[in-house]
């Protein structure tokens, strides 16, 4: 992380904007269908390994590359935009 | 996976208790306060490597920072501490299990963390599905009927006999009945009566339908009683000649509030004198009225409750121009000068109506009937109507700001989500005097029905966006809950 990022990234939480993003996001994950999809893969991966210990770390490695793949531009899209026009208009004050 | 622990962190909640675990995640991970936000904001960089991540935790015995990029690993095996928190989520990490764990009592304190911190930011509450508790799972276990609800099911459909010119009131009880919020209030037998079994309380009768409506039979109803006691309480409506079927939604949503008022639900009212019984809680929304004098500049505010908002049809158009037009300032003129209360005379005022709060249901009158001494009319210019509709432009906030355009505030609405949904539309057919009403409702996600007094017929959505639409309602797309945090 640049100096400059880092600050950004720091302001954002000082404000609470960041949970503001972090719950935007969550919301439109769930209205798009993505976290019922990203939980039928994690049954998935239980299923295929059935009987053994499942960890956090195996489920995280096995799902999340389709996952970020699941993501839908127009979310993607709407988050960047969002948070450029955000961070712009920070930046101004 | 149970959520009973490890025999680690068992341990460790012997020794120390639940407080160190508190006390990180209200500083680090859910922050109460703008104290905690600076904390975490400054200081949550891996102690090894001096990196945000990836995935920081802060090891539970010392408060030592790690990445789970090998730092925690690294802590773990020089210093002999194996409980971790993940800085963004709360969970617990035991380095001796090698996964995260789950306890029930961390798992509450985390909620409560997490509510009391959306509430200090203003953010509306995720919802929580409804879980059984142990009483309600035994009663799901007895009963063994189970209905599926398919993508084809017709559930909830059912026709409505006409008692002769009645289709006025059919439609607005379809509306009512494919409410959403409103449906969930009554099948969760949400009403509870003070007038038991007395046969006078509307709301016990709506809630008689709804179990009728969802019971699975398809024969019509007949809606006789109904009708009765809505004409015993608004004695305006009585009689059997056709009536203006906004004029009874109007006068049913009274009725059925006045009789919610009357029942247990009157303890429920709130402070400030508003309210809050299941009707004003779905359907009520705030007006705003502002009247500017043009010599002094001086603002005079009002905000009144409304059920919904007649729109004037001037022509052929939109919902959309409908709703800029009413939203927008009036010039008031030289006839019509008001007191200034700064000024101490009559001025020329400009007048300007904005949304000063959003019901849940958003219901739109379009005014197609023309009522003068000279001439009853109808207006049938098409005025078209999305499946999704924003309101942001027609809030007093979003105006407020569009006006000032050289602030250099924030854009407003980018946490706003002010989108509501088309779920019932309403039409007149017909002239004035030799008319028929028909509604449309949306019986799941994507799925419309026709309902024509005891025909229902399954519609499309562009059959229902091509429709003239007389009474439009829309319910918000997503919904927000107010958190209630001791
Ligand atoms: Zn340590
Ligand atoms: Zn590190
Ligand atoms: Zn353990
Ligand atoms: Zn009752
Ligand atoms: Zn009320
Ligand atoms: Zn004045």
């Amino acid at each position: 992380m640049t100096v400059n990022s880092t600050i950004a990234h720091q302001r954002l939480i000082l404000s609470g904007d960041r949970e503001r993003f972090k719950e935007l996001l969550r919301r439109r994950l769930i209205e798009c269908g993505w976290r019922d999809q990203v939980r039928m893969l994690c049954r998935e991966v239980v299923k295929e390994n059935e009987g053994n210990n499942v960890t956090f770390d195996l489920l995280l490695t096995r799902v999340t590359p389709q996952a970020r793949a699941l993501v839908p531009d127009s979310v993607k899209k709407e988050l960047l935009l969002k948070l450029k026009t955000h961070l712009l208009t920070q930046k101004d004050q | 996976m149970n959520d009973s622990g490890c025999i680690h962190l068992n341990n460790f909640k012997a020794a120390k208790g639940t407080n160190p675990y508190k006390i990180v995640h209200a500083f680090f991970v859910s922050c109460t306060s703008y104290e905690a936000r600076r904390y975490k904001a400054t200081s949550c960089l891996c102690f090894a490597c001096g990196q945000t991540g990836p995935r920081m935790h802060s090891c539970l015995h010392c408060i030592y920072f790690a990445c789970y990029g090998g730092h925690v690993l690294d802590h773990s095996k020089t210093k002999k501490h194996f409980l971790y928190v993940d800085l963004s989520y709360g969970n617990i990490f035991c380095a001796q299990c090698q996964d995260y764990i789950y306890d029930r009592e961390f798992t509450d304190i985390s909620r409560t963390l997490r509510l009391k911190e959306a509430k200090s930011l203003g953010i509306s509450v995720p919802f929580t599905p409804w879980l059984p508790n142990n009483n309600e799972a035994m009663a799901l276990r007895r009963l063994r009927k189970r209905r599926l609800i398919s993508p084809h099911t017709t559930i909830g459909l059912r026709g409505l006999q006409n008692l002769g010119s009645t289709c006025f009131m059919n439609c607005i009880v379809q509306t009512l009945i494919h409410t959403p919020l409103l449906r969930d209030y009554f099948l969760g037998e949400k009403h509870k009566c003070k007038t038991q079994g007395s046969g006078k309380c509307l709301v016990c009768e709506v809630s008689k339908l709804f179990q009728e409506f969802y019971s699975g039979a398809k024969t019509p109803l007949t809606l006789h009683r109904l009708l009765h006691l809505i004409w015993t309480h608004a004695r305006h409506l009585a009689g059997y000649e056709q009536q203006d079927a906004h004029e009874f939604f109007i006068a049913t949503l009274d009725v059925l509030h006045r009789h919610c008022m009357n029942g247990v639900e009157d303890t429920e009212k709130k402070e400030n004198g508003r309210c809050n019984c299941i009707i004003d809680q779905i359907f009520t929304g705030g007006l705003q009225s502002d009247v500017v004098c043009t010599s002094c500049s001086g603002v005079s505010t009002t905000i009144d409750p409304f059920w919904d908002i007649s729109l004037d049809v001037a022509g052929p158009g939109s919902l959309q121009a409908c709703l800029e037009r009413f939203t927008r300032a009036e010039h008031l003129g030289s006839a019509a000068k008001i007191k200034c209360s700064n000024c101490r005379a009559y001025r020329e005022s400009t007048k300007q109506l904005t949304l000063e709060t959003l019901p849940i249901v958003a219901s739109f009158h379009l005014k197609r009937f023309e009522h003068s001494s000279q001439i009853d009319r109808k207006i049938s210019a098409f005025v078209s109507f999305p499946a999704e509709l924003d309101m942001t432009p027609f809030m007093s906030t979003h105006r407020r700001a569009v006006d000032a355009a050289d602030n250099n505030n924030a854009p407003e609405g980018i946490f706003e989500d002010n989108r509501y949904s088309l779920f019932a539309v309403v039409n007149h057919l017909g002239s004035l005097d030799a008319g028929h009403y028909t509604a449309y409702v949306r019986q799941m996600k994507g799925s419309w029905f026709k309902c024509d007094d005891h025909m229902i017929t399954r519609a499309s959505l562009r059959e229902v966006l091509d429709s003239e639409g007389y009474l439009l309602f829309y319910h918000k797309t997503v919904l927000e809950y107010e958190c209630e945090v001791s």
